[in-house]
């Protein structure tokens, strides 16, 4: 690849670059700094620590990768919405509304200094969303957001922040896709999801690269008392993911929903991180990730449910199922669990399986043909899940994507 | 003796609590270099090849890092341990030769009266050497052998060489190449084709002297359909300074063969109880360890099997209690390295009074171990709110013919549980009591009546206090 002028190196100049770009106020530009800061102190992390020991980096060269602002990444349609609902691309919110966006972009949910890639995102992050729901309104219509790669060694650091005040109401969609090609990229996305007192927020994230691209992110939610989160995250694509999905629950009453979907094939590799952390009593989550690998693929799911001391009467649960379509496949399942309370229930549980043969008998006995009858078993295996989803535009999306997978 | 009182218990009731005057006959110096191996080696008059093997194994412990996941060994200080020492010149062979105050100790183990009730031969290690020694007459007709392990390697020299170090190799891990390096006694048991010992065979390990380290090795090899059930049970006294249990235990489990290995472990709350354990199941063959872990300051032990041949079976049964300032970290790992391998774990474990209990484990398929099925079963029960259990099983599946399943369920002793029982007249203690029995009630039902017993009695006593 040849870098052009308006590309922006992965260095400090490119930070400073970047903020000049979008004609920054100078608390975010040191902020970046800061940030940047952070992520060269910070080292890259390395199979020999057990968070990463599933995921090797030593193949990724940061740089050689580059920055485009031009990538276009943020709200993808702009429906009417109740007064005070800010809806806008995060560049848009930093110009607009200043004050929201530094009370809470990486402030207090997610913060540079946690890693590498955290740090990195805090320094060059670009587009994506930034969701404001005032107290008590309910943002009855389903919002959007997209992220879309075309280019070729471009690295994009898509930022989503939602902040759902006291009893309001919203659902985000979050869509990540590129061209098609054997090009790389590198993707570094991290999504705040604050859900205050009362609040109910569905955060659904669909990611289907169709690039080489590698994805190393973070999607976390701190939720309040009496408040709900819902998390859908599906994956189909990219090279290599590896993503953290966390709730914390903070105020006693709260609830956690968290989906996962995933589908690999060929040689693609998924590393799929969960976190259940119960802070306050009363609190609730419910976590369901069902992966199928084919070919070469691999996926790894590692979750985990803490229960600090006092988080009394917490109800926690934790499924995660794979199904193997391929010899060659690999599905690695790593469920645990670190409890310090003791009133409780929690629950968690794994199987790993491949097409139970009896099913397909029988389908075909009574006139399928075999690549049917087993569509049909796969699209079974995750129809428990997406029963759970009430949103039926998401549900034949998420169904398309599977046939398409298991097909390609 | 200064009583910490670490469990919550009346240390002058604890019946195991207890300790006798140190008095040796050989006294290595603290700490560990190359010479004090050598010397280790030459006082046992070893042949150059175990020399050789040992000091291998010297070499690689200084080189090895500690593992850095798990629990914090960073206290261990290496240098403050005796790495020998001999009791008496050699093993004796009947109870009477024993000095007196090692047979006060075994009679408050209650060794004769297991001895009276014509239990098997009892193996007992009293500090780093085998003393005490009895094999029923019958078993040598039969061609099996049991041996403390240092005079096994004497007797029979070229089955020990074939076997040894092939199932943990010291470089396995840093405590195995520490055990490889400075190991002294153990059980060698060998038992022949076809032969099945339908009476456990018993040994009892104590730790009774300050800083000493443990490093026993176990060697078990079980020719083509045979049986044996060994039993091993840790009990030691309290004492104040810090204490390292290090053993390595190698078992080959053949063709049709079954091997079952119980340990109930009560070592003193300052121990560091750091084991390798490690079965290699052939064809058909079965491997059934049966763990209880009650006592140590930290527990760190994940009894393996290596499936390497078609119809290999394995089965884990795990119980740990972690009282204050306790960590058990125990688990089971299970290899399917061949086609149609099954294996079950089931973990229980109770932690109370800030203390942390849990299952750490691995199931591991490799590419073309077809048919193959796994299912495993943790329970936790935490008995108050300072207490923490941890569940930190892996899977890692290679292979698409393959039927895998984890269940794990963390909870506390349920209200209308007790108030069931206290409704019939059972007093709240003992309604906790029989709870918590019931809860380890499928584990303490595979192991011999003795232990069962002495299982309950001991979670009985720790949980002294529980309740009010």
């Amino acid at each position: 690849m040849t870098a052009q002028t308006p590309f922006i190196a992965l260095d400090r100049s490119g930070v400073e670059a970047l903020s000049e770009r979008f004609a920054e106020p100078r608390w975010m530009r040191e902020f970046r700094l800061r940030a940047y800061a952070a992520a060269e102190a910070l080292p890259m992390p390395t199979t020999a620590e057990e968070e990463w020991r599933r995921t090797d980096l030593s193949s990724l060269n940061l740089r050689a990768f580059h920055l485009d602002p031009a990538v276009p990444s943020g709200p993808s349609a702009r429906p009417d919405l109740p007064p005070g609902v800010i809806f806008a691309s995060l560049a848009q919110a930093v110009r607009d509304h200043p004050d929201l966006v530094r009370e809470h972009f990486m402030q207090h949910c997610v913060r540079p200094e946690e890693s590498k890639f955290r740090a990195l995102h805090g320094a060059f992050w670009t587009g994506g969303v930034f969701l404001y729901v005032p107290e008590r309104v309910d943002v009855t219509v389903p919002l959007s957001g997209a992220v879309w790669i075309q280019s070729a060694g471009v690295a994009v650091f898509p930022h989503t922040l939602i902040v759902a005040e006291p009893g309001s109401k919203v659902t985000l969609l979050d869509d990540f896709g590129s061209m098609a090609g054997s090009w790389e990229a590198f993707v570094d996305p991290v999504v705040e999801l604050v859900v205050r007192d009362g609040a109910t927020v569905r955060y659904v994230s669909r990611q289907d690269w169709l690039a080489a691209v590698t994805e190393i992110g973070i999607v976390r939610g701190r939720v309040g008392r009496d408040a709900q989160l819902h998390t859908l995250l599906a994956d189909f694509g990219g090279r290599i993911t590896r993503r953290n999905v966390e709730s914390l629950l903070e105020g006693p009453g709260g609830s956690s929903e968290m989906l996962g979907v995933l589908f690999g094939h060929n040689s693609q590799h998924f590393d799929l991180h969960t976190l259940q952390e119960h802070r306050a009593p009363h609190t609730h989550s419910d976590l369901l990730y069902k992966n199928a690998v084919k070919d070469r693929s691999r996926s790894v799911f590692s979750g985990m449910i803490r229960v600090h001391q006092g988080a009394q009467k917490t109800n926690a649960f934790q499924a995660n199922r794979n199904l193997i379509l391929s010899a060659g496949a690999k599905a690695d399942s790593i469920p645990n669990l670190e409890i310090m309370a003791n009133d409780l229930r929690c629950t968690h549980g794994s199987a790993t399986s491949r097409l139970n043969e009896e099913h397909l008998f029988y389908l075909m006995s009574r006139g399928l043909r075999r690549v049917d009858a087993v569509r049909m078993v796969v699209e079974g295996f995750f129809a428990e899940l997406f029963d759970r989803v009430p949103l039926p535009g998401v549900r034949m999306a998420l169904q398309q994507d599977i046939d398409r997978k298991m097909v390609q | 003796m200064a009583t910490t009182n670490p469990l919550g218990i009346n240390v002058e009731k604890y019946k195991y609590g207890f300790f006798e005057p140190e008095h040796y006959v050989f006294k290595a110096r603290k700490g560990l270099d190359a010479a004090i191996v050598n010397e280790i080696s030459h006082m046992k008059g070893e042949p150059d090849w175990m020399r050789a093997f040992r000091l291998h194994a010297y070499e690689h412990f200084g080189r090895r890092p500690l593992p850095k996941w798990g629990a914090d060994l960073s206290t261990i200080n290496f240098d403050d341990i005796y790495y020998y020492i001999k009791p008496t010149e050699k093993p004796v062979s009947s109870w009477e030769e024993l000095p007196a105050e090692i047979k006060r100790t075994y009679d408050r183990l209650g060794i004769p009266e297991a001895e009276k009730k014509f239990l098997a031969g009892v193996g007992a290690q009293y500090d780093s050497e085998v003393v005490y020694h009895n094999l029923k007459q019958e078993w040598e007709k039969l061609g099996v052998v049991f041996l403390d392990t240092d005079s096994a390697l004497k007797q029979y020299p070229d089955l020990f060489r074939e076997y040894f170090g092939t199932v943990v190799p010291p470089e396995d891990n840093k405590l195995a190449a520490l055990n490889s390096a400075v190991w002294s006694g153990g059980s060698f048991i060998y038992v022949p084709e076809g032969v099945k010992l339908d009476i456990p065979l018993q040994a009892y390990f104590r730790i009774n002297a300050k800083n000493v380290g443990q490093f026993e090795r176990t060697l078990i090899i079980c020719e083509p359909g045979s049986y044996v059930h060994y039993v091993e049970g840790c009990t030691a006294p309290i004492y104040t300074s810090d204490s390292l249990h290090a053993a390595v235990v190698e078992i080959i489990v053949k063709e049709g063969a079954r091997c079952r290995y119980t340990t109930i472990q009560n070592w003193s709350t300052n121990v560091y109880n750091l084991v390798t354990k490690r079965a290699v199941a052939y064809r058909d063959a079965t491997m059934e360890w049966i763990d209880g872990n009650l006592g140590s300051k930290l527990t760190m032990k994940y009894p393996s099997v290596y499936m390497v041949e078609p119809g290999a079976k394995a089965e884990i049964l795990s119980v740990a209690f972690a009282g204050h300032g306790q960590h058990q970290d125990p688990g089971g790992k299970v290899i399917h390295a061949a086609p149609h391998t099954q294996s079950v774990i089931v973990s229980k474990s109770i932690a109370k009074d800030g203390g942390r209990a849990g299952y750490r484990g691995l199931v591991k398929i490799y590419p073309g171990a077809a048919g193959s099925r796994s299912a495993v079963r943790c329970d936790a029960l935490i008995l108050d709110d300072r207490s923490r259990s941890d569940t930190y099983p892996t899977m890692e599946i290679d292979e698409e013919d393959v039927s895998i399943t984890h269940e794990a369920t963390v909870s506390k002793v349920s209200d209308e549980q007790l108030f069931y029982l206290m409704s019939r007249g059972v007093k709240e203690d003992e309604a906790m009591n029989m709870i918590v029995r019931g809860f380890v009630e499928p584990i303490v039902k595979e192991l011999p009546l003795e232990y069962a017993v002495e299982l309950n009695r001991l979670i009985a006593l720790e949980m002294e206090g529980s309740v009010g």
